[in-house]
């Protein structure tokens, strides 16, 4: 038992940055996903052709991929081919266009359950298509889809720790433990604490959204 | 752009055995991905029917279990057993791991991968199994009681064959996110796609053709673009089948990541 | 319903056959190690030793670096593992009478794979240090690698002081860690699984230096003639065979044999093969005994 809190005291400002990378990662990322996932379902709801298979290619290639191989291509690629980008930039950026696939897809069915008769009244008192969406629709679209949008948030901070893991070497939570289980060999205490923190994070990302839930929640 | 697209980039595909390596990688992700689930789905089931058991304390540890390994990074699982996981549990695996499996599979690591994914993802398909049981009409369950079956055999001849067809859908979509998950064993060193891809294009120790990491990456990412997205097209296939069969939608199970959600708009 | 149980049994039963076939055809394997035995008579050991137990078991699990050249690493075109540690290791499997059987040790498990058995004997470039003998046993010195940074050619970075504010890379659980550390404490560290990445990051931007064993550093410049080795040496590494804790019959065994192949000529073979001829660099085996390499590091 001593052990255990050792590792703790020992090494807290160490895993103390690791987690608070964890959580600028996930800030950063959750940011980016919103933004594009709401741009995509947009596009996914288009009124052209063109413009709603552009939407769909983005969400089939970002659903389908594996976070670790758009790390690789995002970092190491890109500055192979001559793009200057930061290993923070790939990884939020990485992250967060990953998880906009699944923000998109939430938000599409979102939309559509959204009654029919609130978009014809809005267009024939003469909303454009783009005011109505933002107006009307999205907002309410949004408020619907709140749960998923719950595990979407939990499954993207799970995901962080693979930005960690990988060639970018983000100095994150799950990076500093094995720094120091590397250092000090023990395995289980520093794991402990490593799952301690991904668990808060966790668990104060589902409160929040709970409590938005109640807050906001369209039942339908 | 240009970079991308320019075919002298592209040279290394079509030399060495290169692109044959990178497939055998492939491959041994895909086997990973069919081991792992095969045990995931008889482990899944025992957590679902304990979830949905009436004893109460089966459903709260059941429940526990499940919200335990659902809400922890699945890389953290899997370096976790690969450095924690005692010695005689490697051997026995090693010495119980069939022969025909490739020598990658027969390794010690790879128990502890597979041991990691399993734990993970049977709690996945146990939530998932979950919904599908709880989806059934009530009436079914009554209606057996009244005919005098077993609650065992309840189980097991009425609630299960439906319930479990019902989620064949959601779990085929699981497997996407289980194929995606695999590449993440190359970071205990297990030699799939992953690494076969840095070895191709680390290497030109002897000369040779450069494969750039873009191209080889990219090559990778659309092996399993192509190969999830088959699977989501089966996935959806088989829901709407459902769907016209029995003309309910099982509702999309909170928490997973690649549910094929097929909007409908009522 | 019976329908449904056929439809389960028959995916079920595809999906083994998926794997069979797949198994089938997939002779290569992740160690290269179809490697036949020797034919010359060998010793026998007393029972109850390591020795002899690997010799009952006709095998010996080895760690090796699969993407560190000169010294370990997997040639994907012949699919056989190659270099220095490798040639060691065939030596020792020889000297046994017993098939080698490799398998990929990066820096981060050579020794948790040592205490829970997984390999019997690691030789992945790993330096004897006073802090890793308390939790394993070395064999006497193998060959003296000395730590140097390495750095793009048009950089102005000239040696370890040049280094604070500078993105360095090294590989995580390595000794380079606490070096750099200690030398170079502005410098910004960027720990990694393995060399390999490393070079990936220098050579494309990410970090401008790399610092760990000179060998390690040289098979990067090997595979890139853009990078230039600059400052001083760092440390002095002496290589050490890892042996599991408390087995002092198979730790003398395997010393036995690094001293009978320094001797022989084994060594200066394997050394011009792998290092001389491309560094013009002359070595002779290194007189360094485990003792001195312990109060070294």
């Amino acid at each position: 038992m001593g052990a255990l809190f050792e590792v703790l005291t020992e090494n807290f400002d160490q895993l103390a940055r690791g987690f608070w990378v964890t959580l600028r990662l996930v800030g950063a990322s959750f940011a980016i996903a919103l933004v594009v996932g709401t741009v995509v379902a947009a596009l996914r709801i288009a009124p052209s052709a063109w413009l709603r298979r552009l939407g769909g290619v983005y969400v089939e290639t970002f659903r389908n991929i594996p976070l670790l191989v758009l790390l690789f291509i995002s970092f190491a690629g890109l500055r192979r081919a001559g793009v200057p980008i930061s290993n923070w930039t790939a990884g939020i950026g990485s992250l967060g266009l990953y998880t906009a696939a699944y923000v998109a897809e939430v938000l599409r069915s979102g939309v559509f359950a959204v009654s029919k008769g609130q978009v014809e009244a809005a267009l024939s008192l003469g909303f454009s298509h783009n005011e109505t969406l933002r107006r009307i629709v999205l907002p309410q679209a949004f408020r619907t889809v709140i749960a998923p949008l719950g595990s979407i948030t939990i499954a993207m901070i799970k995901n962080s720790a693979i930005v960690g893991v990988s060639l970018l070497a983000l100095p994150d939570l799950l990076k500093e433990a094995r720094i120091v289980q590397s250092r000090t060999f023990e395995t289980d205490e520093t794991f402990f604490w490593a799952a301690v923190g991904y668990l808060l994070i966790t668990a104060a990302a589902t409160i929040a959204f709970r409590a938005l839930e109640r807050r906001f929640a369209i039942r339908r | 752009m240009t970079y991308l697209f320019d075919p002298d980039n592209w040279e290394w595909l079509i030399t060495a055995n290169n692109a044959r390596f990178i497939l055998e990688g492939f491959l041994v992700n895909l086997q990973i991905a069919v081991i792992a689930m095969v045990f995931s789905l008889a482990v899944g089931l025992a957590l679902a029917l304990a979830r949905v058991s009436r004893m109460p304390w089966l459903r709260v540890a059941g429940g526990a279990w499940v919200d335990l390994w659902r809400n922890l990074p699945l890389i953290f699982i899997i370096l976790y057993l690969a450095l924690a996981l005692p010695e005689r549990w490697r051997d026995a695996y090693e010495d119980a791991a069939p022969e025909f499996l490739p020598d990658v599979l027969q390794t010690g690591r790879v128990f502890a991968a597979l041991l990691a994914l399993v734990l993970y993802n049977s709690a996945v398909i146990a939530e998932i199994m979950r919904a599908g049981i709880l989806s059934l009409d009530r009436g079914q369950g009554e209606a057996a009681a009244a005919l005098g079956f077993t609650p065992w055999q309840r189980m097991r001849l009425v609630i299960l064959p439906q319930g479990l067809r019902r989620m064949v859908p959601a779990t085929v979509s699981q497997l996407i996110t289980l194929n995606k998950d695999t590449t993440l064993v190359s970071i205990i060193a297990i030699q799939e796609v992953m690494r076969h891809g840095r070895i191709v294009t680390g290497f030109n120790f002897f000369g040779g053709v450069q494969a750039p990491v873009l191209q080889v990456f990219v090559f990778i990412g659309l092996l399993f673009v192509a190969t999830n997205l088959a699977l989501s097209r089966l996935s959806r296939r088989l829901e709407i089948r459902e769907q016209r069969r029995t003309g309910t939608t099982l509702k999309p199970v909170s928490g997973l990541e690649d549910q094929v959600t097929t909007a409908q708009a009522r | 319903m019976q329908t449904t149980r056929w439809r389960w049994l028959t995916v079920l039963a595809l999906m083994v056959g998926v794997l069979a076939a797949a198994g089938c055809g997939d002779d290569e394997e992740d160690t290269g190690a179809a490697e036949t035995t020797a034919t010359t008579p060998t010793r026998t050991f007393p029972a109850g030793t390591t020795m002899a137990r690997l010799q009952q078991a006709g095998t010996i699990t080895i760690g090796v670096k699969f993407d560190v050249p000169p010294f370990g690493f997997k040639n994907p075109r012949s699919d056989e593992l190659e270099g220095f540690d490798v040639d060691l290791g065939r030596r020792i499997a020889a000297d046994l009478g017993v098939r080698p059987r490799f398998i990929e040790a990066v820096s981060d498990n050579r020794i948790p794979f040592l205490k829970d058995g997984t390999a019997d004997l690691i030789l992945s470039t790993m330096t004897i240090t006073a802090e890793r003998d308390e939790e394993i046993d070395f064999s006497e010195p193998y060959f003296i690698a000395r730590g140097r940074v390495l750095v793009k050619d048009d950089s102005d970075i000239t040696g370890v002081d040049d280094l604070a504010g500078k993105k360095v890379c090294t590989a995580l659980g390595s000794t380079y860690e606490e070096t750099l550390k200690r030398e170079a404490p502005r410098a910004d560290l960027r720990l990694v699984d393995s060399y390999s990445e490393c070079l990936e990051l220098i050579q494309n931007g990410a970090v401008e230096a790399v610092s760990t064993d000179d060998v390690i550093l040289t098979g990067m410049i090997i595979q890139d003639d853009s990078l230039k080795l600059v400052g001083e040496p760092l440390t002095t590494e002496p290589y050490g065979a890892g042996i599991k804790e408390g087995d002092d019959a198979f730790r003398r065994f395997v010393s036995d044999v690094v001293q009978a192949w320094k001797r022989d000529g084994g060594w200066a073979e394997a050394y011009q093969k792998w290092v001389g001829q491309y560094t013009d660099e002359q070595q002779d085996p290194p007189t360094m005994t485990l003792a001195e390499a312990l109060k070294l590091n």
